[in-house]
């Protein structure tokens, strides 16, 4: 803010056929303990009408920062400085005043967490409704006449009806697209949108970009996407700005920063983005569509059911069998139980990775937390190794602990705060094989070097360490008893990609060293495909398809499989536009099935 | 709903019954119920003994005790037929009738008091949440752990002593020198550059305008003795209407539409009619009658307003509606003060009491009764409100804190909307949110601190009954105690559910 | 825009400059203002959390203040009389009457300092009311610090019973709080004091404590409640570690904040609760003293001694502030999410 000095004329400036939004040395700093800290500098870019610009960062990378302080909306602690000329008006330094003519009319925003970016309080109609009065001179009727042709562009089903519904009755898909209706409420010159899908589940992002792209067509409207996946980024922009520590490294038309990057750093990037169908080849490739009806190679798939067959009856004791599993939430008083998963049959041969794949509900993270003995089944067996560990009491369960261990999604939340991260490690070991001090001591340096942290780290407690180092640090754990099972339930997901491809690597090192089994379970299909020699797919508690990871990517019979991959964007603008298309050939004949 | 409620009644019940049981075995374990009788004797002691003996079933074991004082409060659950006295006091005499007795004044110094502390203290803690670390904010934070801190009954002592003697012997001749009536509007003027803030300059005009008008305001006051005669006059009502409608839109609705804040100003103008219609009416009413002017005022109001409203009819008839209650609000605070005079007469010129909780044997109209209680009530309440004020401010400040950091807030700022309706409409009702919880916790507290005002201010109330009671070894007053206090505690838990789950949407009764 | 509001957004950061609110750096958007050199810097300085804890405590003028009165109180109130037989630097008994110097006016004057031969004067039976006020806060020290800690002991583990283990022992201890909670405490604690009070301080104390305990068992309860669900959690069940582990190792731990707090909390009410029962004659009784009770012996001695009134006021003021400002800084310290420096 220091250093602007532009101060916005009243008169009403020409309509521009120029940029939107110039943007040029924009800076932003938080006062963090009393130092001011930098958290975006020297950031230049604009975006003419109707175009969609991506800044593509990991986290830490000021991206959503430098975009809040367009708005003024930095945090209480936070302050900017630099220029950005909405039009040839002066957004950094604006009063209040003007920058509330200006967000929601001319810079509306998108946010990632639609469940907490709306006010649970109010109804959503409400909320579409008070953006419209605030700009409008419109009645309090025709506002909510306007809100409901809003609610039904942005494909809202019944949308009179749920007009009058809570942000808490929607489900995350809608409320996002009634986010969306709020910032298209006064069609905005420009739409930011701060990381708008990913919160959402593959085929409810693929479904909500689609939305973007039409709107952006339809409107004209400039849309700023701020995101740290590759794969939207290729679906959705024109161009692209990379950012890493506050600064832009590399800007590019889309096409041309995914076919020829010339940073070092977005080299790396995109090298670490897992993409969808580079180990066996194309995905969907043998799906094809004959009249408006789908057809695979019988063929292949009755090879694929010969090999699924020999699989499961292999003569081999598999590391893991789930027959007919059903697990039950309980229901409380006057409500009825919730069946999280029903009739799931899984076979894991040793040494083998099987990846368990699924949305957010498709039960796949219970069925990890009860092969793990954490809850109950209702019906159906687990065995490990031969032992069903479902009718086992707790104290019987125990010595069998040793032979499995689980790997958390949330590294910051599955290490005890108030432990050090040697004790963390040691804790299985103290607690199975009763060593003493010195044995321990040796044991867990020995696994930190396995996990490539240094030794010195165990004297370290979990906040002090970065998210990837936590995640290691959990990895070691759950390998220090040499289990014959590793259950990994989404390791990766809270990481950012590059820690991700790190984390990958060195999970697939030690899987090929230690010859463990796993059951890898994760919403991301292109990850699943790098480590997964089989892959069982979910879909609302039941098992849709298993196979070879081979068959369920390449020719996929189960319509449900069909689609997740058909909606899981790759991060390349050429294939993902072929992807696109395939998508909506397989949605249209999937709706006539 | 329905069922939450049967359910919570139930298990209410239940907890109230295992609540008794405690309570009874605790007080009859407490002492000696003859201890008194330690230092006499002869005859009269004898049948002093027998007396109690029988009144207190001192000759029945403890247990079936407890059971014959469950049979005497179950007479009162079953409707008509057998009589209902919630047992007897040592003395013999039926407990009911005394608590009869002493619930009004003391439930009304708890109402009064917890209302006062809530709207005091959910204002201050929003403003102070809206000024975080601001000079404002730190004094009130100082000062609510200063009141934290100070024992109930040396607060309510020191007031007794120094505020109430000292302000009677002002009001017997209120006059102040150009010196005070200057360094009063100095110290009003600091206080309110505190609260509003802003830059230097900000804060001098404030500083400037809050002092000149407070030492002008008391000086008019003083001149025109108005603290012999006090209330509002016609003009005064005039303004206060206007001012009335010109807050309550700008809180409510703001100034972009014109139509409302007219609508406001008519129903501020059919208040101010109703206000001189009244006149004759209210000379000696009764409740019933005040309640019913009410209510027919907010009709018209609402009608009113929302005719003029027009488009935007539903915002404005419920802002005609707050105006028609805040303008009741005033006539009859308006009433009261002209009651002043006379009631001050009666009292002998020392109008602030300091001991009890109503004149006695006063024979006056609607109006003057009214105004004793209410003068009953000033010291009493002041120190109960104080110490719930500090509970009420820093939970608000926090909770205010932790919404204005939420996803919604931001949103709601990226729609363009103003502070005002970002902090009226999506901030405060999620503020208030937990703040529910805690009121049905503080009441609890606000009648324990009534027991230790009404000693101080020597109430013939319910903490009375319960303290001679304790004292005497004597459970009959002291659990028809326990049974309004406990059943109030569990009745302000449940009405504290019922309006979390009205604030929040996601929170169904079940 | 006008001049005054271009002043006034100009004045903005570096009124935000002295806020430094850490509020927002917990944000879990992609992107908060932890930059990575702000991690890096972090990790550069490992610090243990004990450490960050202090840190964070010391910063809290309001409790650094709170804590250096309270040890002058302790300090003051145990050296002067001595206690438990070891005499103190103080040459007056606080039960000896003698005769009445200057109508028992304070000696007491601060400039020049001198504490004369009463400072606090003397009641009307001519104590020394210095070694009686002094004698006074031992005694609400002790009883606040017993009721602190039984509370603490008692709600930690009701609570810890029924967060972790759920179902009917919830249930029960839950109703069994709900029953206690239905009962204000000043009223419990009342017919309690009545039962024991006579006995003698710690046992009155030890009575207080297990009828306060509610507050610190619900909170505990809610802590458990959220904690049990945590990955850590379930990690460690994973493992084979067993309940007594779960709980004392990898729960208990985590919750030592909320359980600080709120005993620092219920300290402070004790000192409160104790003045209370004495104002109402149920409290402490001779020939033992404690502040409540010298005030609650001289409360008609306002208008004409006001010294006998406002001396153990004071004390008791002081005291509970020093609590809440400690505690206050406690919560700060413990809670990141609400760390903020004030200058």
């Amino acid at each position: 803010m220091s250093s602007s000095t532009a101060v916005i004329s009243d008169e009403q400036t020409p309509v521009h056929s120029g940029p939107i939004l110039e943007v040029s040395g924009l800076g932003v700093e938080f006062n963090v303990d009393n130092e001011w800290v930098m958290a975006a500098e020297n950031v230049s870019y604009e975006i003419r009408p109707g175009e969609i610009l991506a800044i593509v960062g990991e986290s830490g990378s000021g991206k959503s920062m430098s975009s809040l302080a367009l708005l003024g909306l930095l945090p209480r602690n936070g302050r900017c400085s630099g220029s950005a000329k909405m039009q040839g008006n002066e957004l950094i330094g604006a009063p209040q005043s003007t920058l509330r003519k200006i967000r929601g009319n001319d810079i509306a925003m998108i946010f990632q967490e639609p469940m907490t970016a709306l006010n649970p309080v109010l109804t959503v109609g409400e909320q579409i409704r008070e953006a419209i009065e605030q700009h409008t001179e419109l009645s309090p009727a025709d506002a909510k006449k306007r809100a409901i042709e809003l609610l039904l562009m942005v494909e809202i089903p019944e949308a009179e009806r749920r007009y009058d519904s809570y942000p808490h009755q929607f489900s995350g898909g809608q409320r996002q697209r009634a986010m969306i209706a709020i910032a298209l409420a006064n069609d905005p010159m420009l739409l930011i949108a701060d990381e708008p899908t990913t919160a959402l589940d593959v085929t409810v992002q693929a479904e909500v970009l689609d939305l973007l792209r039409t709107l952006n067509k339809r409107l004209n409207s400039a849309i700023l996407l701020i995101t740290h996946d590759m794969g939207v980024v290729a679906d959705l922009a024109d161009h692209v700005v990379v950012m890493e520590k506050g600064r832009i490294v590399e800007a590019a038309p889309t096409a041309q920063l995914f076919a020829s990057p010339t940073q070092d750093y977005t080299k790396q990037l995109l090298g670490a983005v897992p993409h969808l169908g580079s180990k066996v080849g194309g995905v969907l490739s043998d799906v094809e569509v004959v009249d408006g009806r789908l057809q695979i190679h019988e063929e292949y798939a009755e090879e694929a059911r010969r090999a699924q067959a020999d699989h499961t009856a292999s003569g081999v004791e598999p590391a893991l069998q789930l027959v007919d599993v059903d697990i039950e939430y309980p229901g409380r008083f006057r409500q009825p139980a919730f069946k999280a998963v029903s009739g799931v049959s899984i076979t894991i041969n040793p040494g083998e990775v099987m990846g368990l794949v699924g949305e957010s509900g498709s039960g796949k993270s219970t069925i990890a937390r009860a092969v793990t003995g954490l809850i109950r089944t209702s019906g159906g067996s687990i065995s490990i190794n031969g032992t069903d560990i479902t009718t086992l009491s707790a104290r019987k369960l125990k010595p069998l602990r040793k032979r499995f261990a689980i790997v958390f999604q949330d590294p910051a939340a599955s290490l005890n705060p108030r432990l050090s991260i040697g004790d963390s490690i040691g804790e299985p070991l103290l607690l199975h094989e009763k060593l003493g001090r010195e044995e321990l001591d040796k044991r867990v340096a020995g696994l930190l070097e396995d996990v490539q942290l240094p030794v010195a780290f165990r004297n370290r407690y979990p906040h002090e360490l970065s998210g990837g180092q936590r995640q290691r640090v959990g990895i070691a754990r759950a390998l220090s008893l040499r289990p014959d099972l590793l259950v990994a339930d989404e390791p990766t997901s809270a990481l950012d990609v590059s820690v991700q491809a790190a984390v990958l690597e060195l999970l697939q090192e030690l899987q090929r060293e230690r010859g463990f089994a796993c059951l890898f379970v994760s919403h991301d299909l292109a990850v699943v495909e790098l480590l997964a020699s089989h892959i069982a797919v979910l879909n609302k508690g039941r098992l849709v398809e298993q196979g070879s990871t081979e068959q369920i990517l390449k020719y996929p019979r189960d319509p449900y499989t069909r689609r997740l991959l058909a909606a899981a964007p790759v991060p390349d603008p050429q294939e993902q536009s072929k992807r696109r298309e395939q998508r909506s050939i397989i949605l249209a004949a999937g709706a006539t099935e | 709903m329905f069922y939450f409620i049967a359910k919570r009644t139930v298990i209410s019940f239940f907890i109230m019954l295992a609540a008794t049981t405690l309570m009874y075995f605790l007080t009859i374990s407490s002492g000696d119920p003859f201890e008194d009788l330690g230092e006499t004797s002869g005859p009269e002691k004898a049948a002093t003994i027998a007396a109690r003996t029988a009144a207190m079933n001192l000759d029945v074991a403890p247990i079936p005790r407890y059971f014959l004082w469950l049979q005497d409060v179950g007479h009162c659950l079953v409707p008509g037929g057998i009589s209902c006295t919630l047992g007897q006091d040592r003395t013999g005499a039926a407990v009911l009738p005394q608590l009869e007795n002493a619930m009004g004044s003391t439930l009304r110094l708890v109402v009064v008091a917890t209302v006062l502390a809530l709207v005091l203290g959910v204002v201050v803690g929003i403003v102070t949440a809206i000024r975080q670390y601001s000079t404002f904010d730190y004094s009130i934070t100082f000062v609510s752990f200063l009141l934290f801190s100070l024992p109930l009954f040396w607060l309510s002592t020191l007031l007794k002593q120094y505020l109430a003697i000292d302000l009677n012997t002002w009001l017997d001749n209120p006059q102040f020198s150009y010196l005070t009536i200057a360094l009063i509007g100095v110290v009003a003027g600091v206080i309110w550059a505190v609260v509003v803030g802003g830059d230097r300059r900000r804060r001098l005009v404030v500083f400037a305008v809050a002092a000149v008008a407070t030492a002008l305001g008391l000086y008019l006051l003083l001149v025109t003795g108005w603290f012999v005669t006090p209330g509002f006059g016609v003009i005064g009502m005039l303004v206060s209407a206007a001012g009335i409608a010109v807050l309550w839109t700008a809180l409510l609705a703001g100034f972009r539409r014109r139509r409302v804040l007219n609508a406001a100003l008519a129903a501020a103008g059919v208040s101010f009619a109703g206000y001189l219609v009244s006149i004759q009416l209210l000379n000696d009413p009764n409740w019933l009658v005040l309640v019913a002017l009410v209510v027919v005022l907010a009709i018209i109001c609402y009608v009113v307003a929302g005719l003029i409203g027009g488009p935007f009819r539903a915002q404005a008839a419920r802002i005609g509606v707050v105006i028609a209650v805040s303008m009741s609000l005033l006539i009859v605070v308006d009433r009261l003060l002209q009651a002043y005079p006379t009631l001050s007469a009666k009292a002998g010129g020392r109008p602030i009491p300091t001991t009890g909780s109503q004149s006695a044997n006063l024979e006056g109209t609607f109006w003057e009764i009214n105004l004793d209680y209410a003068l009953h009530l000033i010291l009493p309440t002041i120190a109960l409100t104080l110490i719930s004020f500090a509970t009420y401010t820093r939970y608000t400040r926090a909770s205010q804190l932790d919404v204005m950091n939420q996803d919604y807030i931001r949103t709601a700022r990226a729609k363009g909307l103003s502070e005002r309706t970002v902090l009226v409409k999506h901030a405060f009702r999620n503020a208030m949110i937990p703040i529910t919880t805690l009121m049905a916790f503080d009441f609890a507290g606000v009648l324990g601190g009534a027991v230790i005002t009404e000693q101080v201010f020597g109430w013939n109330g319910m903490g009375k009954l319960f303290v001679d009671g304790i004292n005497a070894v004597d459970p009959g007053p002291v659990m028809a105690f326990f049974l309004v206090v406990g059943t109030a505690a569990v009745l302000f838990n449940m009405l504290a559910d019922i309006a979390y789950a009205f604030l929040d949407p996601r929170i169904t009764l079940s | 825009m006008s001049k005054n509001d271009k002043q006034r957004d100009d004045s903005r950061p570096s009124v935000e400059l002295s806020e430094l609110t850490l509020l927002s750096q917990d944000s879990d958007i992609a992107g908060s203002p932890r930059t990575r050199d702000q991690t890096a810097r972090v990790q550069t300085e490992a610090k243990s959390q004990g450490k960050l804890i202090r840190e964070r405590f010391f910063r809290h003028k309001g409790a650094l203040a709170g804590i250096t009165l309270l040890v002058l109180v302790f300090v003051l109130a145990f050296s002067s009389i001595g206690f438990a037989g070891i005499p103190g630097w103080w040459d007056k008994e606080y039960d000896v009457l003698a005769d009445r110097f200057n109508e028992g006016r304070p000696t007491l004057t601060l400039w020049p300092f001198s504490l004369g031969e009463h400072p606090f004067g003397q009641d009307v039976l001519g104590r020394d009311y210095f070694a009686l006020t002094m004698r006074g806060t031992q005694t609400s020290l002790i009883i606040a610090f017993i009721v602190g800690l039984v509370a603490m002991v008692i709600g930690t583990t009701v609570g810890a019973i029924a967060g972790y283990f759920r179902g009917w022992t919830e249930a029960f201890l839950m109703r069994i709080t709900d029953v206690v909670i239905t009962i204000p405490t000043l009223v419990i604690a009342a017919a309690v004091a009545g039962i024991v009070a006579k006995a003698g301080i710690v046992p009155f104390a030890l009575f207080l404590g297990v009828v306060t305990w509610t507050g610190l068992a619900r909170l505990v309860r809610g802590e458990f409640l959220s904690l049990r669900e945590k990955e850590f959690v379930e990690s460690a069940k994973s493992v084979g570690a067993s309940s007594t582990r779960i709980i004392f190792r990898h729960i208990l731990p985590n919750t030592v904040g909320v359980i600080i707090v709120s005993t620092t909390l219920a300290i402070s009410g004790a000192i409160l609760l104790e003045t209370a029962l004495s104002y109402l004659g149920l409290g402490v009784s001779a020939p033992d003293t404690s502040l409540g009770k010298a005030i609650n012996d001289n409360r008609s001695a306002l208008t004409v001694r006001p010294w006998l009134f406002l001396w153990p006021g004071a004390f008791i003021i002081g005291i509970a502030l020093a609590v809440n400002f400690i505690g206050d800084g406690l919560r700060d310290a413990f809670d990141p999410k609400q760390t903020r420096v004030k200058q």
